[in-house]
């Protein structure tokens, strides 16, 4: 269990993490989610005591983390696989770390074997790919076998094949009981790995919710529709208030009326359709909607200067 | 896991063992060391080959002529001792594992002092063996014992100034840069400073080590009338206030 209260950290004049106040609970995977930038790592950071926050409280299993007597039995975190020494062999990396918490030498071999590193055990960091360091920072936050984890978007640059093996994991690590707390501005990776969601944009939380309720509640109900006089049944969609996007298969997409809706006008008036298709917003675009105007940072690209999310081509 | 809730723990013992594990298996934090014991003995054998000493002069004090040299190696042994853990970023780590940062830096300060004073000593004895069969008769020996002990103490306490430079300073190459001129302005600006150079110069050191070595450099003049060890005493003093502010500082930064 983690829980932040009015959690709050400024960098200078930068207010990186502002009031947070969430929940963290066991037996299920919290996603957290934001955009680049929007306060994730550095919400982590204060968790983990490696910054102390400006305003407000964090505690870890009820204690805040400097007053865990033996922090890895408790917390396991990987938050930059690449913060290793290269000239150290995974098992001396690993040997190292559970000595500091009095963690027997040998569930070093046993986590090794857990995440598939045991062939590479003696070979030096600094050769590893990145997938094998998300490995070994993975093995590492589970020295103490711990009942919290906290990864730091920890797909970054792996194949599907580690990406799914990191989904399996971190599934099963909840199923277990533990509270499981991952990253990521991915939205598609979390809707396949997270039950509860932690949204934040600029620092602030924008949405503490299941997974499923986010799309119900924020999700747009639109359809997809295909005329070949598509002018004209424009207009009387625009007669009805609807709104309309152009997709890039020529297809436009209609907020509005509903599908039965669009077919009987188009009935009424006698006009062809070749496509009417309802579709909801995939979660991807809800998040996309709700941290919009909250980037901070936005590429100078015109692809990325969409006005909603309703022109995202994502999923369509 | 079958341990018990008791034998957990994270404290000085697990910091000391850890910190010992971390600079044992890196090939790189072998050759500080190896280095220092390299330039003591190698002058040492120059020395004695060229006989090139002082009339005045001891044979303890020529054959450790490296060891000022092995004393800038040795503060930078110190430094590394934490930018290391900054320059791989295995800071986090570490005070992940150790959240209490005065423990981590009491470990990091008895590795890097228990590793000195071992180092120092075996390789300024051996220097002075060198010394007393490379030598010609006709110097005095000069007197070995505790004089070895002091000036193994004197790497350990360097070491620590390194240390907490370090700490202060995080990047390696700025840190090591800014130790070594710690420890060799007060001698080289010494003469521009008056009646002050053996003061300033007096209280480094390199002038403590001069002194215990019982060198023919180590002149009142130059490094002031302080006694040996009452140098070293000084050196040992603000080495710990050193700590102690690297502590204030590390226990308040960001990581």
């Amino acid at each position: 269990m983690i829980e932040a209260t009015g959690l709050t950290k400024r960098y200078g004049r930068t207010l990186a993490v502002d009031e947070l106040s969430f929940q963290v609970r066991p037996g299920r995977v919290t996603g957290f989610l934001g955009p680049n930038g929007a306060g994730k790592s550095t919400t982590m950071r204060l968790i983990l005591g490696l910054d102390a926050p400006t305003g407000g409280r964090v505690t870890v299993n009820g204690r805040s983390y400097q007053e865990l007597p033996a922090p890895l039995w408790e917390v396991g975190a990987l938050l930059d696989a690449r913060a290793v020494h290269g000239g150290r062999t995974a098992h001396d990396h690993l040997l190292w770390l559970a000595r500091s918490n009095r963690i027997p030498r040998r569930r070093v071999g046993e986590v090794l074997e857990l995440v598939g590193l045991a062939p590479v055990a003696a070979r030096r960091i600094r050769g590893f790919s990145l997938g094998m360091a998300q490995r070994l920072g993975i093995a590492a936050t589970l020295l103490g076998d711990p009942g919290v984890l906290i990864f730091d978007e920890p797909v970054n640059g792996l194949d599907t094949e580690g990406i799914r093996w990191i989904r399996d994991l971190l599934r099963s690590l909840a199923a277990e009981g533990r509270t499981v707390l991952v990253s990521s501005h991915l939205m598609s990776e979390m809707e396949l790995t997270a039950d509860q969601l932690l949204v934040i944009g600029q620092g602030r939380l924008l949405a503490d919710t299941t997974m499923q309720d986010l799309i119900e509640r924020d999700s747009q109900a639109t359809t997809l529709v295909r005329a070949p006089h598509w002018e004209r049944l424009r207009e009387l969609l625009e007669g009805r208030g609807a709104r309309m996007q152009p997709d890039r298969q020529g297809r436009w997409r209609v907020l509005g009326p509903d599908a039965a809706a669009i077919g009987r006008l188009a009935a009424d008036h006698r006009i062809a359709l070749e496509e009417l298709t309802p579709r909801r917003s995939s979660l991807e675009e809800v998040y996309v909607r709700m941290t919009d105007t909250r980037v901070e940072y936005r590429a100078g690209s015109p692809a990325s200067d969409r006005p909603t999310a309703m022109t995202s081509n994502i999923g369509g | 896991m079958p341990v018990k809730i008791e034998q957990r723990g994270a404290g000085f013992v697990q910091a000391l063992a850890a910190e010992w594990t971390k600079l044992r298996t890196v090939r790189s934090a072998l050759w500080g060391p190896a280095a220092m014991a390299a330039s003591v003995l190698g002058i040492a054998v120059f020395v004695g080959a060229t006989r090139s000493l002082q009339p005045d002069d001891t044979v303890l004090g020529g054959s450790l002529t490296g060891a000022t040299f092995g004393l800038l190696v040795g503060a930078s042994v110190g430094v590394l001792v934490i930018s290391r853990d900054y320059a791989a970023g295995t800071i986090g780590a570490t005070l992940m594992a150790c959240p209490r940062r005065g423990v981590v830096l009491a470990a990091k300060a008895a590795v890097t002092a228990a590793v000195l004073f071992a180092v120092a000593l075996a390789t300024c004895f051996l220097a002075y063996q060198v010394g007393t069969v490379m030598l010609p008769d006709g110097y005095a020996p000069g007197a070995p014992m505790p004089a070895l002990l002091g000036v193994a103490l004197c790497f350990s306490v360097t070491g620590l100034l390194g240390l907490a430079g370090g700490t202060v300073l995080r990047h390696p190459a700025g840190a090591i840069t800014t130790m070594v001129a710690v420890l060799l302005l007060p001698s080289m600006l010494g003469p521009l400073l008056g009646g002050w150079e053996r003061w300033v110069a007096g209280a480094s050191p390199v002038a403590a080590l001069q002194k215990l070595s019982q060198s023919s450099d180590a002149a009142p003049d130059a490094v002031g009338s302080l006694a040996a060890w009452p140098s070293l005493w000084l050196v040992c003093g603000y080495a710990l206030v050193a700590l102690a502010g690297a502590v204030l500082v590390f226990r308040r930064r960001d990581v």
